[in-house]
């Protein structure tokens, strides 16, 4: 085993680095000790290392291949378990995104290892364990778990927003690999690709997220949510009461069935705060309600509030933002 | 077309939880188990594709003696068996690369499998995990959060279906067997009645002893189920309790604000998020 840690970089649908890439290789560098490098898996993303090393990166393990295209986890599983399996790293970090969530655990039976995901805290034992926190229980509950060391690579996933991304110049030494992913490895046809035309930054890696619940009681009221959004530079977000309602579409919903957020600002209008609700977004730094229900189990867990209907709080707390943002 | 769903029993996360006295695990005394809610999509969704394309679906679940009543309810909702693979050890935390194996090896005994489902998330552990390494062991293809299933083609054994990525969804067709991780969006589970939970206790459950697993071939040790022997341990629980300001702004009748009052509320939050919470 060496004593390489590794941040396998999480690309996006545009070409570009995901940020909480940024984030895991500034955390592992502060926390873990060990030199940092990373994992550069894609199609065409060799000239994203500068990026990396941008960051710390030691070295930087590159495999360009056209089958890494789309987003498809079987040619990623082969990768990277061909490159764990030459060079042995003592740990394997990336980003908690759904791609990741989707291929990290094949990566993990594949060499043997065990995996914990979507950490919010990661550091080192004194004899060279990972140790990790993550939350369980619908979120209510925080476990911290050590590996027991039994030489296979140390695999764990990391939520977004949970660190702060730090510029450091790294080595940057690029080592090109091929690890002989043919068209035969991809079991799965992409047939289409559908992503979401938004200048709003993504739900799970916005600083600033704004959720609409039930009681928008339309799709049209949820230009209500988009517009707030939009003032804060916010990502848009809702509860699955809203979503079965059919108010929004399934992406955005935030909850122990969508995605876990946790933005630095969360502004939630007209949710009630269910547990589930909760489960994805209880983990904020500051928690802003608007809901009219005084007795609404939201207001026990939010920081500021407004009790009021939010057709009649909106428009005027729109311009005092307006406002605010223009000083 | 034969389909299996691997279910898990889960502590009912919504009900009031605290710390053991061992400090690394939630105090299960009067716990309420449950089917892992995912799991009900899976199940749902199972007996969905049987009732357009025939067939039978199987369950499986690993756990203590107290599973089966998450495959009893299974079975109420309409599946034809179940497969139980049962010890106390299994109660425990256990490695995800351990539970898929000892799953996978039960799974592989039957024949002619074409579709797995299983749900998205286990929701005490919050692992997502287990169901996609049951399919590397297996060695067939996964899909995870497969929002909706588009077409399945039994002749051609062939599916295809949406699934979420981040920033958007992909249309993808997938040779058969294969594994699908199932969303709450997936569709609406039907309930089990209490009639159709009588008649489940009928149906036939194959009950798996751990003394009935060849270990030597899934390249663990038998003590490597459970606690003892996880690659990952957890070492501490915490139930945090977390402070937050509780600045609500209400009415003069401790309700809605109204009037006059709707502007100033507008302007004081505006204010305290500037100058309280510093974050606009």
């Amino acid at each position: 085993m060496s004593s390489e840690i590794w941040v396998v970089a999480d690309i996006k649908a545009d070409g570009e680095v995901r940020k909480v890439t940024f984030e895991v290789l500034s955390e592992a560098r502060r926390k873990l000790g060990g030199p940092v490098c990373a994992v550069l898996l894609g199609s065409g993303v060799s000239d994203k290392a500068s990026e990396l090393a941008g960051y710390g990166a030691e070295k930087i393990y590159v495999v360009d291949n056209p089958n890494l295209k789309d987003f498809n986890p079987d040619g990623y599983v082969k990768a990277l378990c061909g490159l764990i399996g030459k060079h042995s790293p003592a740990v394997v970090l990336s980003g908690n995104t759904a791609f990741a969530e989707d291929y990290m655990p094949r990566v993990a039976s594949g060499v043997g290892s065990g995996l914990a995901m979507d950490c919010i805290d990661i550091g080192m034992t004194d004899d060279g364990r990972l140790r990790i926190k993550r939350y369980s229980h619908s979120s209510r509950a925080i476990s911290t778990q050590e590996f027991n060391g039994d030489g296979s690579a140390m695999i764990a996933t990391v939520r977004p927003n949970s660190f702060k991304e730090e510029e450091s110049a790294g080595a940057g030494e690029v080592v090109s690999e091929d690890a002989g992913i043919t068209d035969a490895d991809i079991r799965i046809k992409v047939l289409e690709i559908k992503t979401k035309e938004s200048d709003r930054p993504e739900l799970t890696e916005a600083e600033r997220v704004v959720s609409g619940g039930r009681g928008l009681a339309s799709e049209e009221n949820f230009n209500h949510i988009y517009d707030l959004a939009d003032l804060l530079g916010a990502a848009a977000g809702a509860t699955r009461a809203a979503v079965d309602a059919g108010y929004c579409p399934y992406d955005m919903q935030v909850g122990q069935t969508g995605k876990a957020v946790s933005p630095i600002l969360y502004v939630a209008v007209a949710i009630s705060g269910s547990v589930q609700h909760f489960s994805g977004m209880g983990s904020s730094k500051v928690i802003v309600s608007i809901n009219k229900d005084p007795e609404a189990p939201i207001f026990a867990k939010s920081d500021y509030g407004i009790c009021g209907d939010l057709f009649q709080v909106l428009p005027p707390l729109t311009e005092e933002l307006k406002k605010a943002l223009s000083e | 077309m034969k389909i299996v769903v691997f279910i898990t029993q889960t502590q009912d996360t919504e009900a009031r939880i605290k710390v053991g006295s061992s400090g690394d695990s939630i105090d299960t005394e009067g716990m309420k188990w449950i089917m892992n809610p995912y799991d009900e999509f899976a199940v749902e969704e199972a007996i969905k594709t049987k009732e357009a394309y025939g067939g039978e679906v199987v369950l499986i679940a690993a756990g203590p003696q107290r599973a089966s009543q998450a495959l009893l309810q299974g079975l109420a909702m309409g599946a034809d068996s179940a497969v139980h693979i049962s010890d106390e050890a299994l109660g425990e935390t256990v490695d995800s690369l351990v539970l898929s194996k000892l799953v996978a090896s039960e799974l592989g005994k039957i024949e002619g499998v074409d579709l797995i489902f299983t749900g998205m998330k286990i929701i005490d552990e919050e692992s997502v995990q287990v169901g996609i390494q049951i399919a590397e062991e297996l060695g067939i293809a996964h899909l995870a959060l497969v929002s909706k299933v588009i077409d399945v083609k039994p002749d051609e054994k062939k599916l295809v279906c949406q699934k979420e990525i981040d920033g958007g969804s992909v249309s993808v067709e997938v040779s058969l067997p294969a594994l699908i991780t199932c969303p709450d969006a997936m569709n609406e589970p039907r309930y089990a009645s209490v009639p159709n939970i009588m008649k489940a206790k009928r149906k036939p459950m194959k009950m798996v002893s751990l003394d009935d697993v060849d270990f030597g071939s899934l390249g663990i040790n038998r003590d490597a189920v459970g606690k003892s022997g996880a690659k990952i341990k957890t070492v501490n629980l915490e139930v945090p309790e977390v402070e937050r300001k509780l600045k609500i702004i209400k009415g003069s009748d401790e309700t809605t604000v109204k009037g006059d009052e709707i502007a100033e509320s507008a302007r004081e939050l505006v204010k305290l998020l500037r100058d309280d919470a510093k974050v606009i």
